[in-house]
C-alpha cells in the first residue's frame, strides 16, 4: 500500500475516532469498541464530507486535496476528546462470572466470525464490482468523478438534453445521494486509480465498525459482555449482512449501520442522560437521506418517535390521536403531503403515492407480494432464525418491555417501519420487487441491527445505570 | 431412565415425520426405489462440443463454438410422474460451470425444456424432478447441458475437461428424497445477481423445499414432545427452548459458512494471483468490457463528446456499457423519450436489433421512430453514429 493509500485508510480512522471521543468521553465499559467501531464509520463519512467540499475541483488527488482539513478536524476533536476524557469518570464494569465453557463458546462464535470476515475480505479484494445497484448506480457517479478529474452535476434526462455544453452528466441513477460516491472517490485517490476492490473496501470496515459499535454501546446500555458479545455474533452471522460486505457497492448496509447508531444513540440519551448522545442520534438521523433515498421514511420516523418521547406523557395521548387524525382524513381526502429530505413533497392519496423523484405509485393489494414476503422473512435462509425468535423475544419479555419507555420507543419505531414496508410491498407497485426477491431483504436490512438492539436489551437483566458525574482522580486507569 | 428413551424415540421419529414431509414422501413410498433406469454416461449423444467414451464415462473434452457442451439420450416413451428422481454423477466437473437438465416430451417433440439443475459435487447428486415444471407426460430424450455459469464466470476461462460418469432415473422412494433434501438443503449454489437481495434459489431453478420452515417445525415438535414425555416445567421448557434455538441458530450459520466457503472456492479460483489490469478485464460480459474500451479509443482520437446515447436489446448490456464506457458523458436512449436529441450526439447501438440503419434514407429506424444519422464506426456488435437533425 502506498503512502497515500494509508493516509486514506488511516486518517478517517483518526479523525472519526476523535469525533466520537470528544462526544463521548466516558471511559466504562465496552468504550474502545463503541470508539473503533462508531470512529470507522463516521471517519468513513467525514473523508466523504471532506472530499465533497475540498476536492470538487482535483478528484484525482481527493486524499491530497482533503487531508490537511481532515487531520485539522482530527486534531481538534482529539484535543477536545482529551480535554473531556480527563474529566470523564471512570464506570467500573460489573463484576462478571463467566464459566469457562461459556468462554468456549464465545471464542467458537468469534472464530466464525472472522472466518466469514476473511472470507468477505477476500471477495471484495479480488472481484471486480458485482452486484448489478452496485456499478449501475452507487458507483456511477464516483466513478466518473474521479475519471474526470473534478466533480460534474447529476441532472435529469431532460435538463441533460437540452445542455449543449456536455458539462453535466445523467442516468438511472441521477438523484440517488452521492455521500457513498464521494467516500468511493476518496478511496480510489488513495489508491491511485479506479481500482474496484479499493474503491470497495470501505465496506469491509462498515462492517467492522457495525459490529464493535453495536457491542460498545450495548456494553454502555448495560448489557454484559457475554450478551453483548452474543448479540455481536448474531449480529455478524446474519447470512445478508455478510453477503451485504463480500458483495460490495450496496447503500443498504451503510442505512443500516447507521440506523442503528441513531437507535443506540437515541437509547443513551434517554436511558443514561447523555446530551452528547442526542447529538449523534440527530447526526446520524440526519445523515441518512444522504446516504440512500428510503433514508428519508426512516429519519421521519425516527423524528416522529423521537418528538413523542420527549412530550410530557399526559398530552402524548392527545397528539397521537389528533396526528392519527389529520393523517387519516389527508389520506381519505387525497391531500396528505409529507416532506421528506431528497424525496421532495410526497403525495399520499387513496389511490396513488407521488413521490416526485420517483413517480407515482398506485395502491392496490398484491397477495403474490404477500407469499415473497413470507419466503423473504421465514423460509429463505437470508436472516437464519432473526424472523422466527423476534416475536417470541418481545412476548417472552413483554414485561421489560412495558417497563421501559426507551425500549418502547424502540419498539413503536420498529413497528411503525415494518408497517411501513409491509404497506409498500403488499399495497403498492413497489410489491413487484417482493415477489422477485429484489428489493424487500435489502429494506428490511435497515431495521435490522436496530431489531437486533431491541431483542438483547430485552434479553438483558439489568437497565443502563445514569454515569456519574463526579470527575475521575487523574491516575486511576480506565477499563476497557 | 424410560421416559428418555420414549423421548429419544419421539423426537427421532419427529425428525424421520418432518423430513418425509418435506421431501414429499408417504408411508406407502418405499424405502428403495422399485425401479431405476441406469444412463450409462456413453451411452449419451454429444450433441455440442466433444467427447469421447472413456469406459462406461464420457470424457467431455471441448466446448461448441457458442461455449456449451451437450450431451443427450433418447428415451422409450418413459413416463414422467414413475421417476421423479434424478441422479447424476460427474467426476472433475469445474466449478466455473453450470449445469442444466434438457429433456423433451413426446406431446410436445420440438419444445427442448431445460432447467438449472443443482452443481454435480463429488459422488452422486440427487434431484427430486416434481419440482421442476415440464417434467410430466412422456419424455423422449434426456440430455446435461453444461456452460459458464452466467452472470459470474467469464466464458474465455470456463471449461476444463471433466468426466461424465453417468445418470440414474428413480422410481420414489426414502432414499431418493432424502437424498434429494441433501442436494436442495446443502448444495452449493454460485453468486448471482439476486445474492446481493435474497439467498433463495433462483426463479428459474427446479423448486426446492426450504430448509428453514421444517427445521422450526421439527424443533418445535421436538421441544413438545420433550416437554410432554419428561414432564417438563416451565423454566426447564424454557431453558431447553433457549438452548434449542441457539444450537438450530448455529446449525443454520454452519451450513451458510460452508455456502459461503464454496462460493468462494469460485472467485478465488478465477481471480487469485492475477494483478487488478487483467482481474478488470475478466469480467462475465467480456464482450462488452472489450467494445466499450474499443469505442473509448476511438472517441479518444475524436473532438470532445457532449452526448453519448446508448442502446441495447438487452438491458443488462446496456446498462454494463453505460458503466464501463464512464467517464464518457453516457446516457441510455431509453431514458429520452420521445424528446428532441442533441444536436452532433453521438448513438452508440451494440448487439441491437432494434436499430437498423437506413442507408438511403440516412436514418436509424425502430419500429415507428426514426432518427437522422451518420454512421461513424462499427466494430463487432457496436455501431456508432452522429446524429443530425435533419436527413441528408
Amino acid at each position: 500500500m502506498s503512502a497515500m493509500g494509508l493516509v486514506a485508510w488511516l486518517l478517517p480512522l483518526a479523525a472519526g475516532t476523535a469525533l466520537w471521543l470528544a462526544l463521548d468521553p466516558r471511559r466504562g465499559p465496552g468504550w474502545i469498541a463503541a470508539a473503533f467501531g462508531h470512529g470507522g464509520v463516521f471517519g468513513l463519512l467525514l473523508a466523504a464530507a471532506a472530499t465533497a467540499v475540498f476536492a470538487r475541483a482535483d478528484t484525482t488527488h481527493a486524499v491530497a486535496r482533503a487531508a490537511p482539513a481532515l487531520a485539522a478536524f482530527a486534531l481538534l476533536a482529539g484535543l477536545v476528546a482529551w480535554r473531556r476524557r480527563r474529566r470523564a469518570p471512570v464506570e467500573p464494569a460489573p463484576a462478571e462470572k463467566i464459566h469457562k465453557w461459556t468462554m468456549g463458546l464465545v471464542a467458537l462464535a468469534f472464530a466464525s466470525l472472522a472466518a466469514r470476515g476473511w472470507l468477505a475480505l477476500r471477495e471484495i479484494v479480488l472481484r471486480p464490482t458485482f452486484p448489478w445497484d452496485a456499478w449501475d448506480a452507487w458507483a456511477v457517479k464516483s466513478k466518473t468523478w474521479y475519471l474526470l478529474g473534478h466533480y460534474a452535476p447529476f441532472v435529469p434526462m431532460g435538463e441533460w438534453l437540452r445542455d449543449p455544453s456536455g458539462a453535466v452528466y445523467t442516468g438511472v441513477a441521477w438523484s440517488y445521494p452521492a455521500t457513498l460516491g464521494w467516500v468511493q472517490v476518496w478511496f480510489a485517490a488513495g489508491a491511485g486509480g479506479w481500482i474496484e476492490p479499493a474503491v470497495n473496501l470501505p465496506w469491509f470496515l462498515l462492517w467492522l465498525g457495525l459490529l464493535a459499535g453495536h457491542y460498545g454501546q450495548w456494553r454502555a446500555l448495560g448489557l454484559d459482555c457475554l450478551r453483548a458479545g452474543l448479540g455481536v455474533y448474531l449480529l455478524g452471522s446474519l447470512p445478508l449482512l455478510t453477503v451485504h460486505v463480500a458483495l460490495a457497492g450496496y447503500a443498504d448496509l451503510w442505512v443500516a449501520t447507521v440506523f442503528g447508531f441513531g437507535v443506540l444513540a437515541w437509547l443513551r440519551y434517554r436511558w443514561r442522560g447523555e446530551r452528547m448522545q442526542a447529538l449523534v442520534a440527530a447526526a446520524c438521523a440526519l445523515t441518512l437521506p444522504l446516504l440512500k433515498l428510503e433514508g428519508a421514511v426512516w429519519l421521519l420516523l425516527m423524528a416522529a418517535v423521537a418528538g413523542l418521547g420527549l412530550l410530557p406523557r399526559r398530552s402524548r395521548h392527545y397528539v397521537v390521536a389528533g396526528v392519527l387524525a389529520a393523517l387519516l382524513l389527508g389520506f381519505a381526502l387525497g391531500k396528505l403531503v409529507l416532506p421528506l429530505v431528497m424525496l421532495g413533497w410526497v403525495r399520499v392519496g387513496p389511490h396513488a403515492i407521488d413521490v416526485p423523484v420517483l413517480g407515482a405509485l398506485s395502491i392496490a393489494w398484491h397477495p403474490g407480494a404477500f407469499a415473497g414476503t413470507l419466503a423473504s422473512l421465514f423460509a429463505q435462509p437470508n436472516w437464519h432464525l432473526l424472523w422466527w425468535l423476534a416475536p417470541l423475544v418481545v412476548a417472552w419479555r413483554w414485561r421489560r418491555l412495558r417497563a421501559a419507555a426507551p425500549l418502547c420507543q424502540l419498539a413503536l419505531l420498529l413497528a411503525l417501519g415494518l408497517a411501513f414496508l409491509l404497506f409498500l410491498f403488499l399495497f403498492t407497485d413497489a410489491a413487484r420487487w417482493a415477489e422477485s426477491y429484489t428489493a424487500i431483504n435489502r429494506l428490511v436490512m435497515h431495521l435490522v441491527p436496530a431489531l437486533l438492539t431491541l431483542l438483547m436489551l430485552l434479553l438483558g437483566d439489568r437497565s443502563p445505570a445514569r454515569p456519574d458525574t463526579t470527575p475521575a482522580p487523574a491516575a486511576r486507569s480506565s477499563p476497557r | 431412565m424410560i421416559r428418555r428413551v420414549v423421548c429419544a424415540l419421539a423426537i427421532g421419529g419427529i425428525g424421520i415425520l418432518v423430513l418425509g414431509w418435506a421431501a414429499g414422501l408417504g408411508w406407502r413410498t418405499p424405502l428403495v426405489p422399485q425401479q431405476r433406469i441406469v444412463l450409462p454416461a456413453h451411452d449419451f449423444r454429444v450433441v455440442m462440443g466433444a467427447g469421447v467414451e472413456d469406459g462406461e464415462a464420457l470424457r467431455v473434452a471441448a466446448v461448441g463454438d457458442d461455449g456449451d457442451a451437450l450431451q443427450s439420450i433418447a428415451l422409450d416413451h418413459l413416463r414422467a410422474e414413475d421417476f421423479p428422481l434424478l441422479r447424476y454423477r460427474f467426476d472433475g466437473f469445474p466449478r466455473t460451470l453450470e449445469l442444466s437438465l434438457i429433456f423433451r416430451r413426446a406431446d410436445a417433440p420440438a419444445d427442448v425444456q431445460a432447467v438449472t439443475i443443482p452443481w454435480p459435487g463429488k459422488g452422486w447428486t440427487t434431484l427430486d424432478l416434481r419440482g421442476v415444471p415440464g417434467w410430466r407426460g412422456e419424455i423422449v430424450e434426456l440430455g446435461f447441458s453444461e456452460y459458464a455459469t452466467p452472470q459470474i464466470v467469464p466464458q474465455s476461462v470456463a471449461f476444463r475437461p471433466f468426466r461424465f460418469d453417468g445418470a440414474q432415473l428413480w422410481s420414489p422412494s426414502w432414499r431418493g428424497g432424502l437424498a434429494a433434501l441433501g442436494t436442495a438443503w446443502f448444495g452449493y449454489t454460485p453468486w448471482a445477481l439476486l445474492s446481493v437481495s435474497a439467498l433463495g434459489p433462483a426463479l428459474e431453478t427446479a423448486k426446492t423445499p426450504p430448509l428453514l420452515p421444517y427445521l422450526v417445525v421439527a424443533v418445535v415438535l421436538g421441544l413438545a414432545a420433550a416437554a410432554l414425555v419428561l414432564r417438563w416445567r416451565r423454566p426447564r421448557l424454557l431453558r431447553a427452548a433457549v438452548i434449542a434455538a441457539a444450537s438450530t441458530w448455529a446449525a443454520l450459520d454452519l451450513a451458510w459458512l460452508s455456502d459461503l466457503h464454496a462460493k468462494h472456492r469460485l472467485t478465488e479460483h478465477l481471480y487469485v494471483g492475477k494483478p487488478w489490469p487483467d482481474r478488470a478485464r475478466l469480467v462475465p460480459d467480456q464482450d462488452t468490457e472489450a467494445a466499450a474500451e474499443q469505442i473509448k479509443a476511438y472517441l479518444a482520437t475524436q473532438p470532445p463528446v457532449h452526448h453519448l446515447l446508448v442502446a441495447s436489446d438487452s438491458t443488462y448490456t446496456k446498462l454494463r456499457l453505460l458503466y464501463l464506457l464512464l467517464p464518457l458523458n453516457v446516457a441510455p436512449l431509453a431514458l429520452a423519450g420521445e424528446a428532441p436529441l442533441p444536436r452532433d450526439a453521438l448513438l452508440l447501438l451494440y448487439a441491437s436489433d432494434t436499430w437498423r440503419y437506413d442507408e438511403g434514407r440516412g436514418l436509424l429506424v425502430a419500429g415507428n421512430r426514426t432518427i437522422p444519422a451518420l454512421p461513424l464506426y462499427e466494430s463487432g456488435a457496436a455501431r456508432l453514429y452522429r446524429l443530425r437533425s435533419t436527413p441528408p
